[in-house]
């Protein structure tokens, strides 16, 4: 709490030293003085800044976030559009990185010293080394122009309309309207960026389950397990990953972390409508309620994936209790 | 007055340059086959790509490229243009008369047309609309500053000009004059009061809904993702081709591809050489032309801003050391060097004979006769936006490598547009490189170049610099002879080109790519691309 | 927050840097160090390697590759494979930069933190905190806004957020290493507070630290050339490998302008990524290549 506070105080002040008129910005062509001032008067921008930040405090409690001058739109509904664009690319990117990640890793430290353990090493390397935007340039030439494997951005096929909002999720609102073609479509249009956002996070998972898997493996019940004849998969599955699973969900707040960053690149080249391209667009156009509603919004994310990851810790090992 | 802003602005008002005192357009019947189409019904789905600037699907709210392109989907003008032609075509008004004196226009309305929600349209509609773009004071009110609207029955309109005003046929065909449904606009919070611009609340209803009578309504809009129009059912003209149209929010880069993936789809943000490279692709269609828009350098006159600049042979060496016909090329086909200020295409514009040729010698004799040791200046430009496809930073590289050669060091300066203008506006700049959009197809937009006007004060030249080209200016602007009026012009840019602070670059080439089977594919001046004008062969 | 922090969380299998790396004698450490001495060297040459100079404008525009322009031409004529060359001058020592000031900056800070406790220590840890919150280039997209778009407050922006990771990892390192009866011995006797950790606790900290840092130069030029990309970082006409791919782009149809500086990233990261990797491997034979963490 004290920390979004922090958060939101370190990101209006920041806004709002900006040198350039915001007016200027947004007015077009020719303002005129007149046009400027009631640009200003709309958007509070005439009062000084400590009573614009008590204001912007006041209204925060309500639920408002102000106005977006870039949108004419309220903060806090273009947010609300942007946000499940960006939860649906950065869950599907997440979940693609556990499944690659963890199975790596899994591998990896099973087969240890070995050549597999070599190239999934070398693999987890690329994807942590590899620069995202050149990775998305390059599939969306390739993928998409050359081949014609994946759609070339933007959330569905402009010939599908989008499904009635429920979560904003165009897959699940798909699902739920039990629309297939649309979530087929919605489906194959998220594949290519969340695979390209995932590329770093496949590494690092990678790498943390090799070796959260290789140090239970060392413990004397793994041992114990194998020794007294159960099965491989038994093993594995049943005693290995399990032991492993708590420290692997440590790293996915990291993860998320990652996807943000990662989306701001990402979204831009793929003409994604998420948070990332909010955050870069109000950033140009000097959009302060809006920049300061994404820094908000990313501050929840970071309090929220933190505590989440904490509980799921607690759930997984039973040494850790949350209180 | 400035080529630039944030929301950085293509559209264009296109004049007659012709003072076409009197003119009475015949009855327009709504079967004509101008708007390329045939009366046939809508089915399938025009794609058009483009990156979006546009702040309002309300007409009143904006002006930028992309909501004008909307806006003249959604909502009818009193008068309109059709394909790529500036010639006034009827719309809502089916004819209108001037005064003798271009200072009253009477419109007459069509009968029988309907908003799309089944309210016909009337004079009441015509004048709320109207007077709301003037209280709401946003960035459309200029278009209409002077200007008093009345209704004289349910099918006349009047709009009065305090001084004589020949541009206004022209003016009314702007799509953020676009005619809304009073009644639905006003029970959502609209207003045409003298406070609206604060207590009109009506913006956010009309990014949801159209309440207009154009061929397209509203159904989905979003500011950076997809806006889709669908057939409006109750239109008065001929039917769109297209049932469903989707403008989406792309880079260029990902329209380049996509136009050459896509079927029905058309991209108007490639740059020239982008379109080239398409030229031999059988399906596809693309045409460059040279834009109106015109680069150029500005230098500061201020000595404590810059004493370099402020030095006249330091001025004229720029002049001279710029390598045009690279930065021609660099452009791409369609571009053209601008020989000064005022486009080519415009009344009283320079031929490119005019323009001033790389002097290499010559441009370093000068730098030499300056008396200043190794001359260094800081070139500004907005970092984040591009024009016609064509980014800032590109040609302000040129200039520092040509100016480099002469023994000019310069340094440049990426500032984001938002930051840029102001300090640009503030006279903190020593050398800028700017551009200008016509607010309208006439040279009168270019007296602002003059000294003392308001794109040049911004760089502290003033009136007092050359009061014989300011007295030039003056006589100029208000001559009614055009032949006249052209000559004069002419003489000013070449007055320019000898001492100024203002170095013409190039105008730039536009172009649009569409799919080969597209019939309308044609840029605009104002609105870029009339969609409801887009068909198949 | 990415915190690489995370990373290395066990100290006390941590040695001092030993002094023949037998990381060395693996492949791939030797393939890693083997395309850095290559980017080093191509740094400080490239004057001498390159056929043309980074800006100068030439006649073919936007030509694909050949003998001439082995890596092709971009809109302007500039030679793109002189340009990587010289993006060389630009990404790494910048990067270098960049990982030098928040080390040094971080270290410090944690270091005080880890050694006092208490109030010193909450103060620290909440700015620290507060830092993690802001993904990287969203706290960059605001500093070039207020700022304006350059390489130097680029620098500064992921200075600003990189910092509290070697904060953390250095705060942990100290406390652990505080308690180790030498040190508490030391301080009995009277050794001040700077001659304890420079004497006493440095030597355990800089073994981690060095790994750390070397995974995060890798990071460094990926942020860096991230924000250039997006316009926000080096500016033309500098020939800086994000700006050139970023530049290349527009001209999508030319595939060397923008693939061949990528590949530039790519490489060095990777090669430094290599070293990293084994470089840990040398420093904690027990997790083999274990966890780490990473900013994009």
């Amino acid at each position: 709490m004290a920390l979004s506070i922090g958060i939101v105080v370190v990101s209006f002040v920041l806004t709002h030293m900006v040198p350039g008129n915001p007016a200027l910005a947004n007015l077009g062509q020719n303002p005129t003085p007149s046009e400027i001032r009631v640009f200003d008067q709309r958007n509070g921008l005439d009062k000084p800044l400590p009573v614009q930040l008590g204001l912007y405090f006041v209204h925060l409690l309500q639920g408002n976030l102000g106005t977006s001058q870039q949108t004419g739109d309220p903060v806090a509904h273009d947010l609300s559009m942007a946000i499940p664009a960006t939860a649906e690319l950065a869950i599907t990117s997440i979940v693609i990185a556990l499944i690659f990640g963890v199975g790596f890793g899994l591998v990896a430290a099973l087969r240890r010293d070995g050549v597999t353990d070599f190239v999934l090493r070398i693999l987890s390397l690329v994807g942590v080394s590899v620069p995202t935007f050149w990775l998305a340039l390059i599939a969306l030439y390739l993928l998409f122009f050359k081949l014609g494997i994946f759609p070339g951005g933007s959330r569905l096929s402009p010939t599908d309309t989008a499904p009635p909002h429920v979560t904003g999720m165009y897959t699940v609102d798909a699902l739920l309207a039990g629309r297939w073609s649309t979530f087929w479509d919605a489906l194959h249009h998220l594949l290519m960026p969340a695979m390209i956002l995932a590329a770093a996070n496949m590494g690092l998972l990678t790498r943390y389950t090799r070796s959260a898997v290789l140090e239970v493996m060392e413990h004397d019940y793994i041992r114990a397990a194998k020794a007294k004849g159960l099965s491989r998969r038994t093993v594995v599955f049943g005693h290995i990953l399990r032991a492993a699973l708590p420290s692997i969900v440590t790293v996915i707040g990291l993860a998320f972390a990652n996807v943000m960053t990662g989306a701001v690149l990402v979204e831009n080249i793929f003409s994604w409508p998420g948070i990332g391209q909010y955050g870069y667009q109000s950033s140009t156009t000097l959009d302060l309620p809006a920049i300061a509603g994404v820094s908000l919004f990313i501050a929840v994310v970071y309090v929220v994936v933190n505590f989440v990851v904490d509980v799921l810790y607690g759930v997984l090992d039973p040494r850790v209790r949350v209180e | 007055m400035s080529g630039i802003s944030a929301v950085f602005l293509r559209r264009r008002i296109a004049l007659s340059a012709v003072a076409a005192l009197a003119i009475a357009l015949t009855a327009y019947t709504g079967s004509s086959s101008a708007h390329g189409a045939a009366r046939s019904s809508s089915a399938g789905t025009l794609v058009v790509d483009t990156s979006f600037i546009i702040s309002s699907a309300d007409p009143a709210r904006d002006l930028d490229p992309t909501g004008y392109i909307v806006d003249h989907a959604l909502y009818d003008t009193l008068l309109t243009e059709h394909g790529s032609s500036t010639k006034v075509q009827p719309d809502l008004a089916t004819s209108f008369k001037a005064s003798p004196n271009a200072t009253t226009y009477t419109f007459q309305l069509r009968h029988g047309v309907k908003f799309s929600d089944g309210t016909p349209v009337t004079s009441a509609d015509v004048v709320f609309s109207l007077n709301r773009v003037i209280n709401l004071k946003s960035a459309p009110a200029y278009l209409l500053a002077g200007l008093k609207i009345t209704a004289k029955g349910p099918y006349t309109v009047v709009i009065k000009s305090a001084t004589p005003n020949p541009a206004i046929p022209q003016i009314v065909t702007a799509p953020a004059l676009g005619i809304v449904n009073a009644k639905a606009v006003m029970a959502h919070g609209g207003s045409d009061a003298a406070n609206a611009s604060k207590t009109d609340h009506a913006g956010q209803f009309l990014d949801q809904t159209s309440e207009g009578s154009g061929p397209y309504t509203l159904t989905q809009y979003s500011t950076n993702n997809q806006i889709t129009l669908t057939a409006n059912p109750n239109y008065w003209g001929p039917k769109p081709k297209f049932a469903k149209v989707v403008l989406r929010d792309m880079t260029a880069a990902s329209q380049l591809l996509n136009v050459q993936r896509g079927s029905n789809q058309i991209a108007l943000d490639l740059s020239s050489q982008q379109a080239d490279s398409l030229k031999n692709n059988s399906s596809l269609q693309a045409h460059t032309s040279a834009s109106p828009n015109l680069f150029f350098l500005q230098a500061t006159s201020n000595p404590k801003v810059s004493p370099v600049l402020a030095n006249h042979d330091i001025q004229q060496a720029i002049r001279y050391g710029i390598d045009y016909r690279g930065m021609v090329a660099t452009a791409g086909t369609g571009a053209i060097q601008a020989a000064g200020l005022i486009p080519v295409q415009f009344l009283g514009g320079l031929p490119t004979s005019y323009a001033v040729k790389q002097n290499i010698a010559k441009a370093k004799k000068l730098v030499a006769q300056s008396g200043l040791k190794n001359p260094t200046v800081t070139l500004s430009y907005p970092s984040d936006i591009s024009v016609n496809g064509l980014s800032f930073a590109t040609l302000a590289q040129r200039v520092q490598y040509d100016l480099g050669r002469i023994g000019i060091t310069i340094k440049v300066q990426a500032v984001p547009v938002a930051p840029f203008l102001t300090a640009y506006s503030a006279d903190k700049y020593q050398l800028v490189q700017s551009y200008w959009g016509p607010d309208y197809a006439d040279p009168n937009d270019y007296l602002v170049f003059l000294p003392g006007g308001s794109v040049s004060s911004r760089m502290d030249w003033p009136a007092s610099a050359n009061p014989a080209l300011v007295a030039l200016g003056k006589r100029a602007g208000s001559t009614s002879n055009n032949a006249l009026r052209a000559g004069l012009f002419k003489q000013i840019q070449e007055k320019l080109d000898q001492s100024s602070p203002f170095f013409p670059l190039i105008q730039p080439a536009q172009a649009i790519v569409g799919s080969s089977n597209l019939t309308g594919v044609a840029l605009n001046p104002s609105w870029l691309l009339s969609v409801a004008e887009v068909g198949t062969k | 927050m990415s915190t690489a922090s995370e990373a290395i969380e066990l100290p006390a299998r941590y040695r001092r840097l030993p002094r023949v790396h037998p990381a060395l004698r693996r492949p791939l450490a030797v393939t890693g160090a083997a395309i850095l001495a290559i980017w080093v060297l191509v740094a400080i040459f490239a004057p001498l390697i390159a056929p043309y100079g980074p800006d100068v404008l030439g006649n073919s525009l936007s030509a694909a590759p050949s003998s001439a322009h082995i890596f092709g031409t971009d809109q302007l004529g500039r030679d793109v494979f002189s340009r990587v060359l010289y993006g060389a001058r630009i990404s790494l020592p910048i990067s270098a930069l960049l990982v030098l000031m928040s080390l040094t900056i971080g270290s410090t800070v944690g270091s005080l933190a880890g050694y006092f406790g208490g109030v010193v220590d909450g103060v620290i840890m909440r700015i620290v905190d507060l830092v993690f919150a802001f993904p990287a280039i969203i706290l960059a997209l605001v500093v070039t806004a207020v700022l304006g778009p350059s390489l130097q407050n680029a620098v500064l922006a992921l200075v600003v957020v990189s910092w509290p990771t070697y904060a953390r990892v250095v705060r942990g390192l100290v406390m652990s290493a505080s308690q180790r009866e030498y040190v508490q011995a030391s301080r009995l006797l009277g050794a001040s507070a700077r001659q304890t950790l420079l004497r006493d606790i440095l030597p355990n900290v800089i073994g981690p630290v060095v790994v750390l840092a070397t995974l995060d130069f890798g990071n460094a030029i990926l942020l860096l050339s991230g924000l250039s990309f997006l316009g926000l970082g080096a500016q033309p006409p500098t020939a800086e490998w994000g700006a050139m791919v970023s530049y290349g782009t527009q001209y999508f149809q030319d595939w060397w302008m923008s693939t061949f500086p990528g590949l530039a990233i790519f490489s060095s990261v990777l090669a430094l990524n290599f070293l990293g990797d084994s470089l840990r491997d040398a420093l904690d034979p027990h997790g083999s290549w274990t966890t780490r963490g990473g900013r994009r």
